[in-house]
């Protein structure tokens, strides 16, 4: 007689064997995302919007065509009120001009040269008008394209930076030299932690430059800049790692 | 249980890498030193103006020379002008550029004097360090040293070495003696006497003792010296040359160059002179010991290649290994108190000049280039070389910073001074 034997599985095996699947599975993850951005750290992307530095809760950043969207002719800029020139009572050229606006008025025989300047300019007003009133309606049904905020593409419609980006201008405004003295090529990453009112409640060295004079000029241009710093749009806490260092420095 | 602490602990691992990726970089496109603005010192009682001009004019010569700043020509400020917080304003400072601003006060009653010193943060309108000296009126000098050896703890992290003493030889009687001063050249004091020749000083690491080769029993004999006492014992008394005396970081050990065998080798003895001990056995000169930091190896000088070169042996004499490669003649080897590198002098164009590398042959740099520059020895915080410098007619004793930079003289005697040794 023939007896098949089973391997007993031990209480356990399964979601011990489920777990190790799911570890093994992050960590060539993680060694595939690590081969393809192989950089150590990765930059947060930010565009600097210095004409209106004000920071805004979603600021209009970024070109609007950004993200697939179909591109747009941006609306035409208004015309100038030109003098009119007394036109030549030419039969070509009027209804060359009239074609975009409406169809072509007879010309009466009995009109005099005032009234039909009046006509020509009614017409022109007409054709200014309904020009600007559909590029306005065109930008209204399009809108913005779609995407993250401060981005190409945002969807935001204040003017004005995003609140990362006006904290680098302030910063950038007061750390203006390097005064280092135990090193060449400081580098400190400092911890910023800023209340809803605008100012540092905390700040704290992520990574030392081992260099106490360039940690501390660093502390004095962040003291010089808070004076400066607005309220987060948010109105929440506001929390940013800043990499100082020497300008010109490049990673090793 | 262990696989959910597993997790727990991936997921704050990538919490923490995450927080560590996401920042924003600032970079500054200049450089420059820290604008230290130092106001008129005061006299809270008892003025003394010539006082008042002594200690900015010292204040002004140890920051210079100390690296991280540049000082600034501060007069005096109308308004409120105390030197505590609160009894001044920072506005006219903040006005000037100043990053660090240093207010000292004196009050002198008969010759006791109270020194108090204060540097504050500018820009934050802190105070950042404050320290106050009482003593006699002599100390002055002391006091003061003392203050800018705080303000380089403060700004830097590190105290500074201008409270040390520095011993050296001088011919300002005569005879090549032996004096002990202030690192900035002023309270010269004269320690031996014996009208013949004293070389070679170097201090135990108490900054207690001295030992030194003098010539005054006829032969180059090695003596050891309390500075307070005066007491004075000859150590080693060999047949021959007992030279270059190099008291070991234990204090215990004392590594010298004697001749007793025949020529010049590297010997090591006992503080009290016994239990000497023959550290190489060539039959080349080998002279020139200069102890490690941390007392496991000994730099030195031999010529056993040919021409004087620096090597590099274990404190038992073996594992002997060459230093320096380039140049034809590197001579006097002394090692920095931090160990990664090695000051030395090497033969160029008729004269000397003041080299540094590290102890595994890199770095080979070059610090001096005017006149002939010869017996570097560091300060010992490392930061600063003082040696002598013969850049005239007379041999005189300068300080530079380890880079190299800021060679001022110290000198301000009539005779030609060398052989320096800071204190450690």
């Amino acid at each position: 007689m023939i007896r098949t034997v089973t391997p007993q599985i031990k209480n356990g095996g399964l979601p011990m064997m489920a777990c190790l699947s799911v570890i093994i599975h992050l960590v060539v993850y993680f060694f595939l995302l690590e081969f393809h951005f192989p950089t150590r750290f990765k930059e947060t992307p930010v565009y600097y919007v210095d004409i209106l530095n004000l920071p805004v809760a979603n600021p209009q950043a970024g070109a609007t065509s950004a993200g697939g969207a179909p591109a747009t002719p941006s609306p035409p800029a208004p015309t100038p009120q030109r003098e009119m020139t007394l036109p030549t009572k030419s039969p070509e050229k009027i209804p060359a001009r009239q074609t975009a606006a409406k169809p072509p008025e007879q010309l009466k025989p009995a009109e005099s040269a005032r009234e039909f300047e009046e006509r020509i300019a009614r017409l022109e007003r007409e054709a200014g008008a309904r020009h600007a009133a559909s590029a306005i309606e065109a930008l209204k049904n399009k809108g913005f394209a779609k995407g993250p905020v401060g981005m190409p593409g945002a969807t935001g419609t204040e003017a004005g930076s995003d609140y990362a980006s006006y904290i680098k201008s302030r910063l950038e405004d007061e750390f203006k030299s390097t005064i280092a003295y135990q090193s060449k090529a400081p580098e400190v990453y400092v911890k910023l932690v800023i209340s809803p009112s605008g100012r540092i409640i905390r700040q704290q060295i992520v990574k030392s430059s081992r260099d106490k004079v360039f940690e501390d000029s660093v502390f004095r241009a962040i003291v010089k800049a808070e004076r400066n710093f607005r309220p987060p749009p948010s109105g929440t806490q506001f929390e940013i790692t800043v990499k100082f260092s020497p300008q010109g420095i490049g990673k090793q | 249980m262990k696989i959910k602490s597993l997790f727990l602990l991936i997921i704050l691992l990538a919490h923490v890498a995450s927080a560590q990726q996401n920042y924003i970089e600032v970079t500054a496109p200049g450089n420059r030193a820290l604008q230290l603005a130092i106001a008129p010192p005061s006299a809270l009682a008892g003025g003394d103006t010539k006082i008042a001009g002594e200690l900015a004019e010292l204040f002004r010569f140890d920051l210079t020379l100390a690296g991280p700043f540049a000082v600034q020509e501060a007069r005096a400020i109308e308004g409120k002008s105390g030197i505590k917080p609160g009894d001044f304003d920072f506005a006219p400072w903040k006005a000037s550029g100043a990053d660090l601003l240093l207010k000292t006060g004196y009050t002198i009653s008969g010759t006791k004097l109270t020194l108090e010193c204060r540097l504050y943060d500018v820009v934050r309108g802190s105070e950042v360090t404050a320290q106050r000296y009482t003593g006699e009126l002599k100390e002055l000098r002391r006091m003061a040293h003392t203050f800018s050896d705080e303000i380089m703890r403060a700004v830097t992290g590190e105290k500074g070495p201008f409270n040390g003493k520095v011993a050296f030889v001088s011919t300002a009687t005569g005879n090549k003696e032996i004096y002990l001063m202030d690192y900035d050249g002023f309270n010269v004091q004269k320690l031996t006497g014996n009208r013949s020749i004293n070389l070679n000083p170097d201090f135990s690491p108490s900054g207690r003792e001295i030992i030194y080769t003098s010539y005054k029993a006829g032969n180059p004999d090695l003596y050891r010296r309390e500075l307070f006492t005066g007491t004075e014992a000859r150590i080693s008394s060999s047949r021959g040359i007992n030279i270059g005396g190099a008291w070991a970081p234990d204090g215990n050990r004392i590594a010298l160059a004697s001749s007793k065998d025949g020529h010049s080798q590297i010997y090591l003895i006992a503080r009290d002179g016994k239990q000497p001990a023959r550290l190489t056995k060539t039959a080349a000169i080998d002279i020139s010991p200069a102890w490690s930091p941390d007392g496991a190896t000994l730099a030195f000088v031999s010529d056993r290649l040919g021409k004087p070169q620096v090597f590099i042996m274990a404190a038992d004499g073996k594992n002997v290994r060459r230093l320096t490669t380039n140049g034809a003649y590197n001579v006097s080897p002394r090692w920095s108190p931090k160990g990664d590198r090695i000051a030395y002098c090497r033969q160029q164009g008729g004269g000397f000049q003041i080299y540094v590398i590290s102890p595994d042959g890199s770095g080979d740099t070059r610090l001096t280039g005017e006149g002939s520059n010869e017996h570097p020895r560091w300060s010992p915080d490392g930061r600063f070389i003082i040696f002598s410098s013969k850049r005239g007619r007379k041999e005189a004793l300068y300080v530079m910073r380890a880079d190299g930079t800021g060679q001022t003289r110290v000198s301000r005697g009539k005779g030609e001074d060398s052989h320096p040794v800071w204190t450690r």
